[in-house]
């Protein structure tokens, strides 16, 4: 093997990369070329160097305090821990105008319009969302929180998806849609938050119901599109 | 299995199930080495990074779930880490000021002595100043010990483009720590 060759082993060489069979040329040649000794050398001290930083690095004392909130307000928000994420990857108009129309139903004065109606089922929110839910709305607290852990489950699977797909999308689109899916899970907390105060209430059920429906169906269409594009 | 092994397996079991508390003690284990990788995913900008390893624990804590036992849970972190802040450059488009051509990695000399972060300054500075493909495979390779094919599953690139990135790398390293 020529010097030119070689030069271009040098750095599987030194990490002990190179094959069996090549190595023993090169470490002939490294033995009679003080280019390549030379390189071998300074490659070496910086390999070195690189396994000598620290590997563990105090992070800022309140990062944890943070952190903890963040997942408290998670909790308040969908009683389980495991399936909230933020990412949206909508690209449609169709997507940002049904976004719309949930944020519209849980926004906050619709929830307390609807606190103070209740029973209205003519505006119920699975109807003005859609008609989405072509499901059945669970009828107690206990079948929602059963089913919500399953949409919860679907959504994170969808979400994990969509992940995957992220490149085929223009940032700026993404920005823009994940600032609606995080209005979106804030009404969401909030309907939530009411449901916790009132947990017998069987409307508030049937809207964050649909709205969870509403939010699988969205993201699976957008998971269809992006896959499709 | 060791005590601490079970004690581990303990926290990760408690806090799948919802425990806080015990999540904390995965936090407390962990963000010594997920915060010294973001640091230097994120060209030693502390603030950056202290964003970076909030949010990957925040995330870590919504897909605990997902977490099976397949990897040892510092591996499955590190991915984290790593997905993390390709989705965060993906996708917030103040970052791409930050990813400089290779010519114009001089103006990012430094970066890591303002961060107010006590680092081993000249190899920190130099890692900081690299452009950013180079730095993800020289840090995820030569600093954190992945094997070429892992670095190109993660970075969605061919083993070849690795390997040419830890080369420039180095040469760029070391042209700027021997000269």
């Amino acid at each position: 093997m020529t010097h030119e060759v070689i030069k271009h082993l040098l750095d599987d060489y030194v990490t002990g990369e190179l094959t069996e069979d090549a190595r023993g040329p090169v470490a002939d040649h490294i033995a009679a070329c003080a280019i390549c000794a030379a390189e071998v050398e300074s490659l070496g001290r910086l390999l070195v160097r690189a396994k000598n930083l620290p590997k563990s690095i105090d992070p800022p004392v309140d990062a944890w305090s943070n952190i903890r909130g963040a997942i408290e307000r998670d909790e308040d928000a969908v009683a389980v821990h495991d399936s909230r994420s933020r990412s949206a990857f909508w690209r449609q108009p169709y997507f940002l105008a049904a976004a719309a129309i949930l944020v519209a139903v849980l926004s906050s004065s619709g929830t307390a319009l609807y606190m103070s109606s209740r029973g209205v089922d003519a505006n119920s929110p699975s109807s003005i969302a859609g008609n989405a839910s072509a499901g059945a709305t669970p009828a107690t607290l206990v079948a929602f929180t059963i089913e919500e852990n399953n949409y919860l489950r679907n959504v994170a699977v969808l979400q994990d998806l969509l992940d995957q797909q992220e490149a085929s999308l223009a940032p700026e689109t993404v920005v823009q849609l994940k600032a609606s899916l995080r209005t979106i899970d804030e009404a969401i907390l909030e309907a939530r938050t009411a449901l916790a105060r009132d947990p017998a209430n069987k409307t508030l059920i049937e809207m964050l119901s649909g709205t969870y429906r509403q939010k699988m169906d969205l993201l699976r269409r957008t998971a269809e599109m992006t896959r499709g594009s | 299995m060791s005590e601490d092994k079970a004690a581990a397996l303990d926290s990760i079991q408690r806090a799948q199930a919802g425990d806080v508390n015990a999540f904390e003690l995965l936090y407390r284990e962990h963000a010594g080495r997920i915060y010294a990788l973001c640091l230097r995913l994120q060209a030693g900008d502390s603030a950056d990074a202290t964003e970076l390893m909030q949010d990957v624990f925040i995330k870590a804590w919504r897909r605990l779930a997902t977490f099976r036992g397949d990897c040892a849970f510092s591996s499955w972190l590190h991915r984290l880490a790593v997905n993390t802040m390709l989705e965060n450059t993906r996708t917030d488009r103040r970052r791409v000021a930050r990813v400089l051509p290779m010519d114009d990695t001089s103006l990012l000399a430094g970066a890591a002595r303002s961060s107010g972060v006590e680092l081993k300054m000249d190899m920190e500075d130099a890692i900081a100043s690299l452009p950013k493909g180079a730095r993800l495979a020289f840090v995820l390779h030569d600093v954190e010990g992945y094997q070429h094919q892992e670095i190109a599953e993660q970075l969605s690139v061919s083993i070849g483009t690795v390997k040419a990135q830890l080369h420039r790398a180095r040469r760029l390293l070391r042209e700027r720590l021997e000269r």
